[in-house]
């Protein structure tokens, strides 16, 4: 092989960066899902945004043009780094990251006719100053009978995406979550000790997205106060998220909100609904 | 020490660490005091306008979302519609001297002449001192506060999240429904969102 790089520059122009449409697969197979991925790569110090975009911003909005019996899943999206300064907080991504995409296949995807697939992208790029950018972008696929076959182009590059795809929390880790007047306090059992986590919750407005998040070291695990944001209107029921440990391992969890322990209604001024 | 007190500890801790967030403007509290030069040269006072309604609009010329509302004229057929009925409209540039959005009173009064803007007074805080004090997070951030001088709706302009002309006209207006609902003596419906946008640009932001 000639070339070192998995794939040589071939996005199309983004306000600092390119951004181009990439397949995991060398052909679509009818009745097999196979997987796209939206590769960004950014000038330096410039960042695109994560599906909850924190205090500004806005993620990227992806328009997919496919012909019949193909369907797009939701994005994967890989756990974000928190942008920002001590009182405005962003959650995204800076300098390069690869959104997954799932596609199903129908069954009866007939084989000879190339598939082509279009994606229009409507993204905010930003670092001192934002830049709406759009993008079109198409892909062009053989259809074939024959069980499909990585590409060997892409096979790093959704590799390395995946790697920084949060997974499912072990089902012997605990969760417990509590209202605490201003905080919510997220309690986890994970059988050993934990230093470093960061929270990064699902939803907007959730969540006070600049305030430190105070993580207290337990023998089994953490406790981890999130200060309740000033837009929440009403009690959550639950808070989902992206749990990263440690700095690079990432988690996807979906804690209820426990019923308040009457040492903390006493304490807290708010009240909720029972 | 038993786990109440820990958790009574714990959050005077954490309550304690972030004086910058708690003491910012909420809504139902009543809105903090402030006095600035507007571009025209004049002060002003915001507890000179006990008695009526004021409109705060966090400004930034150059934020992709802020144009949206200028370049579809949604923002000055806002300031127009409730400046004639009798609200007072704040403009505030937050942004510090060099960041974007950083105007001077003279660069202030083009723009405004420019784009046929209406608002009471543009207000000039290149310090971000009522930025801060609002906790405004984003341009066009927007605060609507009544006339006993009490914080009823503060966050985005609307339900658009967007830079997109084409979503000003579907978007429902939350400034004006705040506005519509309280001056018709009802219960503010929406009174808290994610203020979308660009981040207001303070000397310290990097982003």
């Amino acid at each position: 092989m000639l070339c070192a790089r998995a794939l040589p520059a071939a996005g199309t122009t983004i306000p600092h960066g390119t951004l181009e449409l990439v397949a995991e697969d060398q052909w679509i197979t009818a009745g097999h899902p196979f997987s796209l991925g939206l590769r960004f790569e950014l000038e330096p110090g410039w960042h695109i945004y994560w599906l909850n975009p924190g205090d500004s911003g806005e993620p990227p909005r992806i328009t997919w043009q496919f012909p019949e019996g193909l369907t797009p899943g939701p994005i994967e999206w890989p756990a974000p780094e928190r942008l920002g300064t001590s009182s405005i907080v962003d959650f995204g991504y800076g300098d390069r990251v690869m959104l997954i995409v799932p596609v199903r296949v129908t069954a009866g995807l007939p084989a000879g006719e190339p598939a082509r697939l279009g994606a229009q992208v409507k993204v905010l790029v930003c670092r001192e100053m934002c830049i709406p950018g759009k993008a079109q972008l198409s892909l062009t696929l053989p259809v074939q009978s024959q069980p499909p076959a990585p590409d060997p182009r892409t096979r790093d590059l959704f590799r390395g995406a995946r790697k920084s795809l949060p997974r499912p929390a072990p089902g012997n880790w605990s969760f417990r979550l509590e209202d605490a007047n201003d905080s919510f306090m997220l309690t986890a059992n994970l059988g050993h000790k934990i230093t470093q986590a960061i929270f990064f919750p699902l939803a907007e407005s959730q969540i006070e997205n600049a305030a430190p998040q105070e993580l207290v070291p337990r023998d089994t695990g953490f406790r981890l106060v999130l200060h309740k944001s000033d837009q929440l209107q009403k009690p959550l029921d639950r808070l989902k998220g992206v749990l990263l440990l440690s700095g690079d391992r990432a988690y996807l969890i979906d804690v209820p909100l426990g019923k308040p322990r009457t040492a903390i209604k006493r304490y807290g001024a708010r009240t909720r609904p029972a | 020490m038993n786990r109440s007190n820990r958790y009574t500890l714990l959050a005077a801790l954490v309550l304690g660490a972030i004086p910058l967030l708690i003491s910012a403007a909420k809504v139902g509290d009543a809105a903090p005091e402030f006095s600035a030069s507007a571009s025209n040269g004049k002060s002003f006072r915001l507890s000179d306008y006990r008695g009526k309604y004021v409109v705060l609009e966090w400004h930034n010329n150059g934020c992709p979302y802020v144009q949206k509302h200028y370049n579809s004229g949604n923002m000055q057929r806002l300031q127009k519609q409730w400046t004639g009925r009798g609200v007072v409209w704040f403009t505030i540039l937050s942004s510090a001297p060099g960041k974007q959005g950083y105007a001077t009173a003279g660069e202030e009064n083009d723009y405004l002449v420019k784009m046929q803007a209406a608002p009471t007074a543009a207000l000039l805080d290149p310090t971000g001192e009522i930025g801060h004090l609002y906790g405004a997070k984003t341009s066009p951030q927007m605060v609507v506060i009544n006339p006993q001088g009490i914080v009823i709706y503060d966050g985005a302009i609307d339900d658009k999240p967007t830079t997109d002309l084409q979503d000003v006209s579907r978007a429902t207006n939350y400034v004006s429904l705040a506005l519509e609902q309280s001056m018709a003596g009802k219960q503010v419906e929406t009174v808290a969102t994610r203020p979308y946008g660009c981040s207001v640009k303070y000397a310290d932001s990097a982003y």
